[in-house]
């Protein structure tokens, strides 16, 4: 009896080692892996694998058929050329400086709006962020609709005040406005209850200060709501910001990228060129390129706000 | 009489905080409210008009006579097998999504092993990458593996999600200690305890996490449009999308009566959910801060 007990003293099997080991002074729970692995298996197999792989396919000429070969830079040279890809690049830039402003000013004025507690404000917080629930299709179709040249809602009101019908998606001058008109009523919703989450843990008693100081309504915004908000503020414009970049079903579903291009975005060339042309070496390149470029765009912005404070 | 309605009234702008010089303001913003709905009340209106009143030169925001005429031509196209697939598709998706971000939710909150904190902050860095990223590579790693065009490659890949992990991370931590000692003294094991234990507190979390995957399952658009080339495989959002004038040419055929109609359909599940759990919804986007 005192034996055994020795020997488990002093050679205790592997498995008990393994259970009490420990690890910053506490010990294990081996059950954490079992518990993290349904969902990390997949989840790293569709990031980090995808991505790695992903990036070799980008210097490669993999297409549908045959076996690819490596290429070295051949792709990024071919798409810094391609006009296409300018043309993109520079369309998304174009999105989000109308997208991105509008979604932020609209969803904060609207946020401000609602938060007052006035009559049927849970009529319009309803309203307000109703069109976020819908899929891109819905989106897309209706817009098509509403902005129709010929008759179109909006170009009806417009007749009414004597302007004439604007070839909202049918042209190369419109077609990037009228995609961002529905992106925006799509996405607002996202930033106007971020905005109003925000605006809720604003302790009241610093209104009330501002109110006993005589603050007006713009002075107690500008002095009190957003110094508070602006955690949440420079949040929504970097999610924005990255979402806009990455622009692809609304400009599928309502101009296909045209006329002639010129509502084309990163995403929809990618998906026209590899997807539906098969040249998947060379879009891999172009979205190493996007990758890059918003990995940049977050950078600069974090910097910018961390600046600041 | 006058002096009695002057005196509710006094009282109504009392009740709600609404001065007298608000009003304005008030109206104002319930019109842009209603403005801002209006594009869905329009989709329902062209919906139901006869094809003859679809395309009119003035706005007739009520149709004039009720017609189901759209609602059935939509449905000579597959729009029920469309509708099935996306049931099938979200709803196992969502399933398992929920499941595993519950169960790694609980771990990173409350498990004690080592690379804890760093899958973590692998978490929070794939939220800087676009999934777009991603898409050539899938793409091309589902079709050399012959799974491209399955319930399998529209499921999959849509199972592991942040978000999910995110919110329950969030919950369990938050969750007392004492609750899981007093299991773990009765002999409990790890599992059990989860089971029995945490995750039936968890039921907001829950609600939120199932509404946050399932619309953003039930309105998956780029990877289903790749992925899938039958029409009997398509899901909803992509088969109607072919109603769109610049992809297909149903809608130069029939009109934008039948368009409607099928958006209408689409849009359906996800307003209606929407309208009934909305404290749950926007709860969930507000608690992670992020969109699906």
């Amino acid at each position: 009896m005192t034996v055994t007990s020795q020997t488990s003293l002093t050679k205790p099997s592997v498995l008990y080692r393994l259970r009490h080991l420990s690890w910053q002074g506490e010990r294990i729970d081996w059950s954490g892996y079992v518990f993290v692995l349904p969902f990390f298996l997949p989840f790293l197999t569709f990031t980090v694998v995808a991505i790695l792989f992903g990036a070799y396919i980008a210097f490669t000429n993999w297409s549908i058929m045959g076996q690819p070969e490596w290429v070295g830079l051949a792709n990024f040279r071919e798409a810094f050329r391609d006009p296409w890809v300018q043309k993109a690049f520079l369309n998304i830039l174009r999105y989000g400086l109308i997208i991105v402003p509008g979604v932020t000013l609209l969803g904060l004025l609207f946020a401000l709006y609602v938060n007052q507690r006035w009559p049927l404000s849970a009529f319009a917080r309803t309203a307000f962020y109703s069109p976020n629930v819908v899929s891109a299709t819905v989106i897309g179709l209706v817009w098509v609709w509403i902005l129709d040249t010929q008759f179109g809602l909006i170009n009806n009101y417009l007749g009414r005040l004597g302007i004439p019908n604007i070839p909202w998606l049918t042209s190369t001058r419109w077609s990037l406005i009228g995609v961002s008109i529905a992106s925006i009523w799509w996405d607002l919703g996202f930033s106007f209850v971020l905005f109003l989450a925000a605006l809720q843990e604003i302790p009241s008693e610093l209104k009330e200060a501002a109110a006993i100081d005589g603050a007006n309504r713009w002075q107690t915004f500008w002095h009190i709501t957003l110094p508070q908000i602006r955690p949440a503020l420079s949040m929504i414009v970097t999610l924005q910001l990255i979402a806009t970049l990455r622009i692809f079903s609304q400009v599928y579903m309502m101009t296909n990228g045209g006329p002639a291009g010129s509502s084309v975005s990163v995403i929809h060339y990618i998906y026209t060129e590899g997807i539906v042309r098969f040249r998947l070496g060379y879009t891999a390149a172009v979205s190493l390129m996007l990758f890059f470029v918003i990995l940049i765009v977050t950078l600069i912005q974090q910097r910018l706000i961390r600046e600041r404070d | 009489m006058v002096a009695d309605l002057y005196k509710r009234f006094q009282f109504f702008l009392k009740r709600f905080n609404l001065r007298a010089g608000d009003i304005p303001l008030w109206l104002a913003g319930l019109i842009v409210a209603v403005m801002w709905i209006a594009p869905f009340v329009w989709m329902v209106s062209t919906s139901l008009k006869p094809p003859k009143e679809v395309l009119t030169k003035e706005i007739e925001w009520l149709p004039r006579t009720v017609v189901l005429d759209n609602y059935q031509k939509v449905f000579e196209y597959p729009v029920l097998r469309w509708a099935w697939n996306s049931l099938v598709v979200a709803g196992t998706a969502t399933f398992f999504g929920v499941l595993f971000g519950a169960m790694a939710g609980y771990a990173l909150a409350r498990l004690h092993f080592p690379g804890n904190k760093w899958l973590f902050a692998i978490l929070i860095a794939s939220l800087m990458i676009p999934t777009e990223m991603t898409i050539v590579p899938m793409f091309v790693g589902f079709l050399r593996a012959g799974l491209a065009n399955s319930y399998f490659a529209l499921i999959v890949p849509a199972i592991p999600n942040v978000f999910s992990v995110y919110i329950f991370r969030q919950f369990f931590m938050g969750l007392p200690d004492e609750l899981e000692d007093a299991a773990s003294i009765d002999g409990a094991n790890r599992f059990q305890i989860f089971w029995r234990i945490a995750l039936p507190l968890a039921r907001a979390p829950l609600l939120a996490a199932t509404i946050l995957l399932f619309t953003t399952n039930w309105n998956a658009f780029l990877w289903p449009l790749l992925i899938v080339f039958e029409e009997k495989m398509k899901t909803m959002p992509v088969g109607i999308a072919a109603f769109t004038p610049v992809v297909g040419t149903h809608t130069q055929l029939e009109g934008f009566g039948i368009a409607m109609a099928g958006v209408t359909l689409l849009s359906l599940p996800s307003l209606l959910i929407f309208f009934l759990l909305q404290r749950y919804f926007i709860e969930g986007i507000s608690r992670t801060g992020i969109k699906g």
